[in-house]
């Protein structure tokens, strides 16, 4: 019950772009149609999904305050790695994006062209990172972070998608010149993000 | 008519392209549709015949709207009347004193947003549509009565720029403007409209904002203590079906009357202009959400859960909602599955923000916006659907072809 708790709010409550503008870049940029959208909202439920859990391993079995006392060895025991954190996340997204770049360039070779340069840029997408650093900071155990990896992506692809849909909706309107383009999609997200508030204090 | 015309025709050289107010052209055809019906058709075809023009769209949903009015401005001097206990005072009485309250929110909301969009027409160079008196009149009924009047002109000042006209103007826009600007009152000015309290116009006060406050039906039954009986007790604070019913209770000002929405409601079905399958989706979707609560554990969740579904219905501004916002033709879902599945959310969130969201009583409102965000995606999924379950039965129908001809 708390884990689907934890998965509602991710989504809805907290949404990872719409709540903390997190992801901002690919948000923009990959929503053009609806399509690529929801092949990076895949991707990035991917990353997050895999990247969460598993850099809890290394905070907790590593990095943490007296996470190596498992190696039963004095001196490991006393470390306190978690300075390393940041570069230690980044390594091991940086790794699962080019597993999941390989894939779709194996298995969805037009998604792959499609998403272009913003697939490897997923590595420094600030979402994947935060998932990471929310995950340490909120000290949740495996099963949560997992849960809270696959649902903040999941919350991710929402809102990719439905911006998309949006931007598709509009594509004919009649905009003053100067909002064309990326503009619009910012006052747009703006709307969204006051749409989402409907959820924003529910306390579960 | 015949002399407003031939007035008309002469001042038109001036506004056409090398007339001397070429600028103003939109202002010029304004009233010249607003009128009379222009002999111009569109001159490339296919043409449609058809006596449905968005100006008569519109001018239907402003009729439907007449109730609501009416009875808020009624109700909005009932209410100050009570609370003031003004002694002898007759439906008349009433009916000034409301009329007092109300008219200059309305007229604020029209100037205001009325320049705005005529600005927008003249610069933008595009013709001025009769949607702005939909937005402008559905925007102060969302109101409270007691909404300082400078809230009233910034938040319609927001729903028309930001809402629509940026947008390109009527037809564009993604959400509702009435809602947005609503909505964008209610995050920015929330201790005012926060819908947990009464608003009533207290006579002493020097400026409205100090209104009487006392808790709306939807604010008591949030608080309720734990273990009591959920109608029982907003009985015994004087909230009775029928009384919620009847709408002769402090909110917003359009949106207190059931039975004023219900006779709009008719208005809009008949005429074919609101969506009957967004209205029934809406309420069902209400009454689904309320049956799922009410089957939960009565003692170990807050009473609110256990309010039956007739009583969500006539609650707050569901109804008003349901039938003026959720409606609009263009933020709404353009499939006929889609505005099913539109409306059936709508009534499911409602109560869920109604209930698990201890900050925002009222639900619909939001639950609309989010749906309107939703509405592209579900219109997307639902061709897609489509597109698939026609290929695959053409398919079908060309293998029996095929096979036939064996």
């Amino acid at each position: 019950m708390d884990l689907i708790n934890l998965a509602v709010k991710t989504i809805f409550i907290e949404n990872i772009v719409l709540a903390y503008f997190l992801g901002m870049c690919s948000f923009l940029a990959c929503s053009k149609k609806i399509e690529t959208a929801t092949g990076l909202g895949m991707a990035v439920i991917c990353v997050l999904g895999l990247t969460v859990p598993f850099n809890w391993f290394i905070e907790t079995y590593f990095l943490m305050e007296g996470a190596m006392a498992w190696t039963g060895v004095q001196a490991l025991a006393a470390l306190d790695l978690s300075f390393l954190n940041l570069l230690s996340f980044i390594a091991v997204i940086a790794c699962t994006v080019q597993v999941v770049e390989m894939v779709l360039d194996r298995f969805f070779p037009k998604l792959y062209h499609s998403l272009g340069i913003f697939l490897p840029l997923i590595t420094v997408n600030c979402a994947i990172l935060g998932g990471s650093l929310f995950m340490v900071e909120r000290q949740y155990t495996l099963a949560e972070s997992a849960v809270y990896g696959v649902s903040s992506g999941a919350g991710f692809a929402l809102a990719i998608v439905s911006i998309a849909a949006l931007r598709k909706k509009i594509r004919y309107s009649d905009i003053p010149p100067g909002l064309q383009g990326l503009g619009m999609t910012m006052i747009l997200t703006g709307l969204m993000s006051m749409a989402f508030m409907c959820f924003a204090g529910i306390d579960l | 008519m015949k002399f407003l015309l031939d007035q008309l025709e002469k001042v038109k050289p001036l506004f056409m392209p090398g007339g001397k107010l070429e600028k103003l052209y939109p202002l010029y055809e304004a009233k010249d549709t607003f009128l009379f019906t222009p002999g111009e058709v569109t001159d490339r075809p296919p043409h449609v015949r058809g006596a449905l023009d968005t100006k008569r769209m519109m001018i239907t949903v402003v009729l439907a709207l007449i109730p609501c009015i009416l009875f808020g401005i009624y109700n909005a001097g009932h209410q100050y009347n009570i609370v003031n206990q003004i002694p002898d005072t007759g439906f008349l009485d009433h009916f000034t004193r409301g009329a007092i309250i109300v008219l200059p929110i309305i007229i604020v909301s029209y100037a205001v947003g009325g320049t705005l969009e005529l600005l927008f027409c003249i610069i933008r160079r595009h013709e001025i549509n009769e949607g702005f008196l939909v937005t402008g009149m559905l925007f102060p009924l969302t109101l409270p009565p007691t909404i300082p009047l400078w809230q009233v002109a910034v938040g319609i000042a927001f729903g028309v720029v930001i809402g629509k006209e940026i947008f390109g103007g009527t037809g564009f826009n993604v959400l509702n403007p009435a809602l947005t600007a609503r909505a964008f009152l209610f995050f920015a000015y929330p201790s005012e409209i926060t819908g947990d309290n009464i608003w009533t116009v207290v006579k002493d006060s020097e400026n409205v904002v100090d209104g009487f406050t006392g808790a709306t039906p939807l604010g008591l039954a949030a608080v309720a203590p734990e273990g009591v009986d959920i109608v029982e007790y907003l009985k015994d604070a004087g909230f009775d079906w029928w009384t919620m019913a009847g709408g002769l209770s402090g909110g917003s000002i359009g949106e207190t009357a059931f039975l004023a929405c219900l006779i709009g409601a008719a208005v809009l079905i008949i005429s074919g202009i609101g969506s009957w399958r967004i209205m029934t989706g809406c309420v069902i979707g209400l009454f689904l959400g309320s049956s799922l609560l009410n089957l939960m554990p009565e003692d170990t969740f807050h009473p609110f859960t256990q309010l039956p579904f007739h009583y969500h219905l006539v609650f707050g501004g569901f109804a008003f909602g349901a039938v003026f916002m959720a409606t609009d033709p263009v933020s709404s879902s353009a499939t006929l599955k889609g505005k099913w599945i539109y409306g059936i959310m709508i009534g499911l969130l409602t109560v869920t923000i109604r209930v698990a969201n201890p900050a925002f009583p009222g639900g619909v409102m939001l639950a609309i916006l989010f749906m309107n965000v939703m509405a592209p995606v579900i219109d997307h999924f639902v061709l897609q659907a489509h597109i698939k379950s026609r290929r695959k039965k053409a398919r079908e129908q060309s293998l029996k072809y095929v096979q036939a001809q064996r």
